[in-house]
C-alpha cells in the first residue's frame, strides 16, 4: 500500500513539473519548446493552437516557426510522398510570414527553406512525368514556380517552363510512337504544350519541329482513314481539312530548317508537307536536296 | 529531364493517291458502261509507274464496283494494254496518248490522265490540281464516244466540262 502511494507521489510530482514550466507561457513558446526537443507533433499541435490565436497569429514569427516545424515534418515523415501536405502548409506558413510585419528578421531563412521545397517539388514534379501522374507533376510544377516566386517575384523561369513542357509534351507523345498512337483530345493537349513553349521561346527548334509533325500527323491520321467509298463533295471537304491542318504545320517545319535543327528530318518533313498540299515541284526540291546531303 | 522527338507517321500510301482512289471509285458510280461490261470483273488498268497503281490494288481488296470484283492491272507501255473499264496513264506515258487511244478504240473505256492538256487530246478525265486540292477535268465527248454514259452528278462534280 506504501509503495502504491510512493509511486502515486512521483508520478504526481513529475506531472506538476512538466506541466508547472508551461505556466504562463503561450503556444508558440511551448511550440518552440517541443521543436528544441524535437518532439514535432507537440511543436506541431501548438504551433496550429498558435497559428489560431489572436494575439500569436499577426506575429511574423508564428507562421515561421509554423513554416519550419511543418519543413521539419515533411522531411521526418513525408519525404517520399509527391503530394505531401507538411510541404504545403510549411510553404503557407512561410507565404503568410512574408506578408506580416517584422518579417524581415526571418526573410533570408525562410527563403532559404521555401528554395529547398521548390527544389523538391520541382524534382517531384520530374519524377512523376508518366501517364499515370503527370496531372500531379503538373500541379507540383505550378507549386515550385509560385514557389520560387514568393522568393523573388521577378525570377525568370522561362527556361524551367520550357524544359518542363517539353519533357511533358514528350511523355504525352509516347502513345503516338505505338499501333495505339493518339487520340484527338491528347494531339491537342500536346499541340498546345508546343505552342505554349514557343510563346516563350519562339526559336524553340524542338517545339516547331515536334508541333509541326503533329500537324502533319493529323492529316495523315484523316486521309488514312478516308473511305474508298466517300462521295466526291465529302472529299472534297476533308481535302479542304487536310490542306489546311497542312498549311498550319508547313510554317513550324520551315522554321525548324531555319533553325537548322535535325537537318535530315526537317527535309523529309517540308518535302512530305509540300507533297501533301500537292505541291509536287517544292516536295521534289526538298527531296533532292535531302539526297544531296546524304551524299556527303 | 528528357526530351523526344516525334516522328512522322509513314502512311501505307500517299495521300495525293488516296484522294485520285477514291475519285475513281465514284466514277464507276457515276458513269454507266454498257451492258456486255458489266460482268466479270472490273478493271482498271494504269499505264507505267504511279503509285497510285498500289493504292487501287489495295482498294480492289476491300472494294466492288456493283457485283464485280475489282482488278488492277498494270501495263508498261500502251502495246500491252488489254480490255478495261478504267485505264489511267500516269504522267510519265503522258506522251503515249495517242497510241492509248489507238489500242483502246474499239472498247468501251474511260481514259483518266493526269496532266494538263490532256482532257483536249482525247482523255475523258484529266486530275488536275487546284488550289492545292486534287480536282478533275471533265470531257463529256471523250467519254461518250466510247459508248459510256456520264451522270449529271459527275458533270457537277468536275472542276470544269468541256
Amino acid at each position: 500500500m506504501n509503495k502504491k502511494i510512493y509511486i502515486l507521489f512521483v508520478v504526481s510530482i513529475l506531472t506538476s513539473s512538466l506541466f508547472g514550466q508551461f505556466v504562463g507561457k503561450d503556444n508558440l513558446s511551448i511550440s518552440l519548446f517541443y521543436m528544441q526537443k524535437a518532439e514535432l507533433d507537440s511543436a506541431k499541435k501548438y504551433i496550429d493552437f498558435s497559428a489560431d490565436d489572436e494575439s500569436l497569429n499577426t506575429a511574423a514569427k508564428t507562421w515561421y516557426y509554423r513554416g519550419f516545424i511543418y519543413k521539419e515534418l515533411y522531411k521526418k515523415n513525408e519525404k517520399e510522398d509527391k503530394t505531401s501536405p507538411f510541404r504545403l502548409t510549411s510553404i503557407e506558413s512561410f507565404q503568410k510570414m512574408l506578408t506580416l510585419e517584422g518579417e524581415e528578421e526571418f526573410r533570408e531563412s525562410a527563403h532559404k527553406i521555401l528554395k529547398y521545397q521548390a527544389s523538391t517539388l520541382y524534382n517531384d514534379a520530374a519524377r512523376l512525368l508518366d501517364p499515370e501522374n503527370y496531372q500531379t507533376a503538373i500541379s507540383n510544377y505550378d507549386k515550385f514556380k509560385s514557389t520560387m516566386l514568393l522568393i523573388d517575384p521577378k525570377t525568370d523561369l522561362r527556361a524551367r517552363d520550357i524544359k518542363f513542357k517539353l519533357a511533358l509534351a514528350s511523355m504525352l507523345n509516347r502513345p503516338a510512337e505505338t499501333a495505339e498512337g493518339l487520340d484527338s483530345v491528347q494531339t491537342q493537349q500536346i499541340k498546345s504544350l508546343y505552342i505554349e513553349v514557343l510563346a516563350l521561346d519562339p526559336n524553340n527548334p524542338g517545339a516547331n519541329y515536334n508541333l509541326a509533325i503533329l500537324f502533319y500527323n493529323e492529316a495523315a491520321d484523316i486521309i488514312n482513314n478516308m473511305d474508298y467509298d466517300m462521295d466526291i463533295m465529302k472529299l472534297n471537304e476533308v481535302q479542304d481539312h487536310c490542306i489546311e491542318i497542312f498549311l498550319e504545320g508547313l510554317p513550324y517545319m520551315k522554321k525548324a530548317y531555319e533553325l537548322n535543327y535535325k537537318r535530315r528530318e526537317t527535309l523529309v518533313g517540308l518535302s512530305n508537307i509540300y507533297y501533301g498540299l500537292n505541291d509536287i515541284e517544292k516536295s521534289d526540291a526538298y527531296k533532292k536536296e535531302l539526297e544531296d546531303l546524304e551524299k556527303e | 529531364m528528357l526530351f523526344l522527338s516525334s516522328g512522322f507517321k509513314t502512311p501505307g500510301v500517299d495521300g495525293n493517291s488516296k484522294m485520285k482512289a477514291i475519285f475513281i471509285m465514284n466514277f464507276t458510280k457515276l458513269i454507266e458502261w454498257p451492258k456486255a461490261y458489266r460482268d466479270g470483273n472490273f478493271v482498271v488498268g494504269v499505264v507505267g509507274e504511279s503509285p497510285l497503281y498500289s493504292e487501287l490494288t489495295k482498294m480492289a481488296k476491300t472494294k466492288k464496283v456493283a457485283n464485280q470484283s475489282l482488278q488492277i492491272k498494270k501495263f508498261g507501255s500502251s502495246k500491252d494494254i488489254g480490255k478495261c473499264h478504267i485505264l489511267y496513264v500516269s504522267r510519265n506515258k503522258s506522251e503515249d496518248i495517242p497510241s492509248v487511244l489507238k489500242k483502246v478504240k474499239s472498247n468501251s473505256t474511260l481514259i483518266i490522265t493526269e496532266k494538263q492538256g490532256l482532257v483536249d487530246k482525247g482523255a475523258g478525265i484529266n486530275f488536275i490540281i487546284k488550289n492545292n486540292r486534287q480536282k478533275f477535268e471533265l470531257n463529256k465527248k471523250n467519254v461518250e464516244k466510247y459508248k459510256l454514259k456520264v451522270s449529271s452528278n459527275l458533270e457537277a462534280l468536275a472542276f470544269t466540262v468541256k
